[in-house]
């Protein structure tokens, strides 16, 4: 075995484990939390679309999750489209929306860009939780929306939703590993060296030939689409949604943490950092919602702080020499094998 | 024909005029040398050159088009590369990625874009240091990959800002080798150099350019002789270098 079909494998292996796992975990609670974890893990990837490889800050992503899981839930309730319609239809909004904030703030350097991001997501929820009616919309304010749950025996594909947890897993893991799948193929792509090029040294990139905002909007328009994809499906697994729980800078902020710890602009990096600081979150507000809500921030922070004294590129890096040094020992012994 | 035509261009900082109603042009397959002091505009003017600066005034003509106020990436696909002055390559890429970036503006494939970057590097005396990041790079060969970066892209015409500066006699010589191959292989480069025993050898015709203004331009004994520049730079540098 080679040390990249070493690679190859695992990652194989990992794919067909996951879609396993349902075959042994049996309990709704555990593949609930699963749940959880891939979605944050598809969001955080959608963020490091643009966050990661375009190397902006983009601090308000929460704002495409919520026009993702309001359009979808809107068409739904009342036009009786299906939420998988209402996907595409809240990805297009969303990507529309993130050209427009993209659009003039992607060319100017430093804070700009961030800052408008958080503006709209705060203006934005501060406009849903304020107003009932949308034009013909029925947004329903701060109360949010209620997805009537249908009787065992109508649920069905086309109106997503399920009577038990494993299709909601399948579908989350699909998404999960074809957003993987994108990330990779565009890292490798002309559009991931412009991006990373372009995010590093702007001028050295537009003097070999990048337009290096354009680029940048381009990432910022995939990035909102794919992440308002999440926002219905979210929609559909928790069947009710109001402004508080998807126009957030606190998710807004928490994909970013995951992003920066977990290793920014790698592929895996969503992956581990999901993996290590879900739990973190889930723990703090189950014990502290009450007492100390928004503690999951400040640790996040702390994590933060001395992840990027000690790993400035995130926790991905050490790991992945890690898992290096293990897959050359494995061509080590093949070629021992051979002789 | 000429490849580059500088029409009285100026450039002004606020009140700081860098570039003064500048004209000079490149024929095809020439080197041309521009020479001047610190601070004398050199950079500056390749700048508007490049398109990173949008000249106060004046014209800039590339291959027979008025290219004034384009934007460097579309110059860039026109044919004009630039190389920086201060190194600004990407630190997180390897060298062979770095020459890829710029191989991409040729073609859309992978594939293609990896044979251009490789075929530079190869060219250049680099392709063993293909897989090293930029920033375990000796000074010669970080100025080497951002020459490198720049021809990736295929251009007509070169701009040098200074990559022999920082560098050993027989890295100067290197340089030189390197320079006067593209040339024969029919590319046009106007360089800025520091080091006169370089510019002495390379170029065609040299401008000499000091506070702004162009003050000689010449074949390079004419250069060494004219009264104006052995007043304003020869004088303390010529032979020291
Ligand atoms: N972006 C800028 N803003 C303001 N002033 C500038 C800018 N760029 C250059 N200058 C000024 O313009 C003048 C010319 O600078 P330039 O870098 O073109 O000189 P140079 O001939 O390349 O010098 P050197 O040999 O030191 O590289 C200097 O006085 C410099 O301070
Ligand atoms: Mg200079």
């Amino acid at each position: 075995m080679t040390q990249q079909n070493f690679k190859r494998n695992c990652l194989i292996a990992a794919t067909l484990a996951a879609f396993a796992l349902p075959l042994v975990v049996r309990s709704a609670t555990y593949l609930h939390i699963l749940i959880i974890l891939y979605l944050y893990a598809y969001m955080t990837t959608t963020w490091n679309l643009v966050g990661g490889f375009a190397g902006v800050l983009p601090l308000g992503h929460a704002v495409f999750v919520g026009i993702g899981a309001y359009t979808s839930t809107v068409l739904w309730l009342q036009y009786g489209v299906t939420p998988w319609i209402g996907m595409l239809a809240g990805g297009v909004l969303a990507g529309a929306v993130g050209f427009l904030i993209g659009k003039p703030t992607l060319k100017m350097r430093g804070a700009y860009f961030a800052l408008s991001t958080m503006a709209f997501v705060e203006g934005i929820r501060v406009m849903v939780e304020n107003i009932d009616m949308l034009g013909p919309f029925n947004l329903n304010g701060p109360r949010g929306l209620n997805i009537p749950p249908l009787a065992h025996g109508e649920v069905n594909f086309w109106a997503f939703q399920f009577a038990t947890k494993e299709p909601y897993y399948y579908i989350i893991l699909t998404m999960l590993v074809g957003v993987l799948f994108l990330t990779w193929a565009i890292s490798r792509s002309k559009m991931g060296f412009y991006l990373k090029g372009g995010g590093e040294e702007p001028d050295a990139a537009q003097a070999l030939g990048v337009n290096v905002a354009r680029y940048k909007v381009m990432a910022m328009v995939l990035s909102s689409f794919l992440t308002a994809m999440a926002g219905t499906f979210l929609a559909q697994l928790t069947l009710f949604i109001y402004p508080k729980s998807v126009l957030t800078l606190d998710l807004s902020f928490e994909l970013a943490f995951i992003a920066l710890i977990g290793g920014r602009g790698s592929i895996a990096g969503p992956i581990i950092g999901a993996l290590l600081l879900r739990p973190v979150t889930e723990f703090s507000r189950i014990y502290f919602s009450s007492t100390l809500p928004g503690l999951h921030l400040i640790i996040l922070g702390v994590v933060l702080i001395v992840v990027m004294l000690f790993q400035p590129r995130g926790l991905t890096e050490p790991l992945t020499n890690f898992f290096n040094s293990i897959a050359r020992r494995f061509d080590a012994s093949a070629r021992e094998e051979r002789k | 024909m000429n490849l580059l035509e500088v029409q009285d261009v100026t450039m002004r900082f606020g009140g700081l005029i860098a570039v003064n109603d500048l004209s000079l042009n490149i024929g095809k397959g020439q080197i041309l040398g521009l020479i001047g002091p610190n601070g004398a505009g050199k950079s500056t003017a390749f700048n508007c050159v490049a398109g990173l600066y949008n000249p106060t005034a004046g014209k800039i003509i590339f291959d027979g088009e008025d290219v004034t106020g384009q934007k460097p990436w579309d110059l860039c696909k026109k044919g004009l590369a630039r190389t920086f002055q201060i190194v600004k390559p990407f630190a997180s890429m390897t060298v062979l990625d770095n020459v890829t970036v710029g191989a991409f503006a040729i073609t859309d494939r992978r594939d293609l874009a990896r044979k251009k970057a490789m075929e530079v590097l190869e060219l250049l005396d680099m392709a063993d240091k293909r897989n090293a990041l930029p920033g375990a790079l000796t000074i010669a060969d970080r100025k080497r990959l951002e020459i490198a970066r720049a021809l990736a892209t295929d251009p007509k015409l070169l701009l040098l800002d200074e990559v022999m500066a920082g560098l050993r006699p027989t890295e100067v010589d290197d340089v030189i080798e390197i320079i006067r191959k593209l040339r024969d292989r029919g590319m046009t480069i106007f360089v800025i150099e520091h080091i006169m025993r370089a510019i002495m050898a390379l170029s065609d015709e040299i401008v000499v350019i000091h506070f702004g203004k162009k003050i000689c331009r010449g074949k390079p004994e004419q250069v060494a002789q004219d009264e104006n520049v052995i007043k304003a730079y020869l004088g303390e540098n010529y032979g020291t270098a």
